[in-house]
């Protein structure tokens, strides 16, 4: 019984569930019905489903007046709960739709023009390269050797680093949705974020500790090239971009510890701008500079949000973007 | 430029094998994200009292990674050396700071031997050991 094996009665079953829950979903009749909570004659006191559970007379189940017909827009603006069953329907039918469409296109295809079929993946490749012959640089990029010494463990500290900032630049994105940089709305917004928003609590964790492990994982990472004395010639420059980033790194943490405007958050500022103030000679300006003024206001709050949120990134983004070129260019650096 | 030359036996291709690796790497990383996400869940990281300018708490500290050196500036006497103490406590890590900066510059001959590794090490235990005792010491102080 060669034709008969599990796997294809696995791939059957799969098959009858999948159609039976198709068939399940798109008959249920109370799909389109928006609030359990709203009585069905106060939607259309004409029409009652036997399922409802209404005490109007069963009558004939017949369609709603044209008036009260379910829309499909209200499941866009929110007046219909009932998302899952038009995606659900919309997914399933569209799919097995395209599925469709390609198999007669690729029948005809095959046919019309006596060849093989090529894939479309391999049709776009070919089209592009055509055009910008972008294959044989991107091979040599790809297929570039990398020695084996840099799969140990701790040559992964800089990429850890480099991910994390990726995590910070997505949630922090998430939470600038909802932050407001005043010193009125900064606290409750951040309440707000805490208590209304869906999963808002788990985007400020994530963002609150990501950014002390990132710091970490930067020190980290320094100390490894430290160590291994990989910053020697000729790779001065990776060093020097790479103590930039840690400053701004701890800028990032500066000026992010302040948005909250919490009592923590305020005293830490107006300590950490006096140490920045005590430099001598340019300590003044720098004080005037980060605080806007001589002492910690809303105009600090609006600052510290426009580096944390644009100043910084950028400059972290540039300085990465060289950071990476380099390595790229030189290779890693090889250990005694 | 010194571009290192690798053999076929001790280097692997870029992709897939070294991306590959990469990925796994980032797939554990986001893996503790995500359990950081859920225990944000069960329990949020939570905001203090509403910030007062004209009340003070007890006890004001910075940040952690600046603890440190908030620690150095608090401890440091009032004169040191005829100079003022709070100017020597923020000189001295900006000065330490300029010279990891430049340490490229400062230590540019090739590695000889291992024995430096261990030197390095050492090196980097001590200041790092510090860093730690000072930001506990401010931690709890």
């Amino acid at each position: 019984m060669r034709h008969f094996s599990l796997k294809r009665f696995g791939l059957l079953a799969m098959l009858v569930i999948f159609v039976g829950l198709l068939i399940f979903i798109t008959t249920h009749a109370r799909a389109y019905t928006s609030d359990p909570g709203i009585p069905e004659e106060s939607l259309s006191p004409n029409w009652s489903l036997a399922e409802a559970g209404s005490s109007a007379p069963v009558l004939a189940i017949t369609p709603p007046p044209v008036a009260q017909e379910p829309c499909l827009s209200c499941h866009i603006l929110g007046q219909n709960k009932g998302l899952w069953t038009p995606l659900a329907r919309w997914v399933l039918f569209g799919g097995l739709g395209l599925v469709f469409v390609f198999g007669v296109f690729r029948s005809a295809n095959t046919w019309v023009t006596r060849s093989p079929w090529r894939s479309f993946t391999s049709r776009v490749a070919g089209w592009v390269d055509e055009r910008y012959n972008i294959s044989e640089p991107l091979t040599k990029i790809l297929k570039k050797p990398v020695p084996k010494y840099a799969l140990h463990w701790w040559y992964c500290l800089g990429g850890i680093t480099a991910f994390l900032f990726v995590v910070q630049g997505i949630t922090g994105i998430l939470l600038a949705f909802y932050y407001k940089p005043t010193p009125e709305a900064a606290y409750s917004s951040i309440q707000y974020i805490e208590t209304q928003v869906y999963l808002g609590s788990a985007i400020r964790a994530i963002h609150h500790w990501c950014a002390n492990g990132m710091i970490v994982m930067c020190v980290a990472h320094m100390l490894r090239v430290f160590i291994m004395g990989a910053y020697k010639a000729p790779r001065e420059l990776n060093w020097l971009s790479g103590v930039l980033l840690l400053i701004l790194t701890l800028v990032f943490g500066f000026t992010g510890y302040l948005l909250p405007w919490d009592q923590r958050a305020f005293w830490a500022t107006t300590v950490g701008s006096e140490i920045a103030g005590s430099i001598p000679a340019i300590g003044n300006l720098t004080l005037v500079f980060l605080r806007v003024g001589w002492n910690v206001t809303g105009e600090t709050l609006s600052r510290f949000y426009g580096l944390h949120v644009i100043i910084v990134p950028l400059a972290t983004v540039a300085f990465m973007g060289a950071h990476f070129l380099m390595i790229r260019r030189q290779g890693i650096a090889k250990p005694l | 430029m010194s571009e290192i030359e690798h053999t076929p036996e001790d280097s692997i291709p870029f992709f897939p094998d070294h991306v590959k690796t990469e990925f796994f790497v980032v797939l554990g990383i986001l893996a503790i994200v995500v359990i950081i996400g859920i225990a944000g869940l069960i329990k949020p990281v939570g905001i203090g009292d509403p910030a007062d300018p004209l009340n003070t708490p007890l006890h004001v500290k910075p940040e952690w990674y600046f603890l440190a050196l908030y620690q150095i500036l608090k401890k440091i006497p009032p004169m040191v050396l005829g100079i003022e103490g709070k100017v020597v406590g923020v000189v001295i890590p900006v000065v330490l700071v300029a010279i990891i900066f430049i340490w490229p510059f400062l230590d540019h001959k090739p590695d000889k031997s291992k024995r430096i590794y261990w030197i390095r090490l050492a090196l980097a235990i001590v200041a790092i050991v510090t860093i730690i005792a000072l930001t506990i010491w401010g931690e709890v102080s």
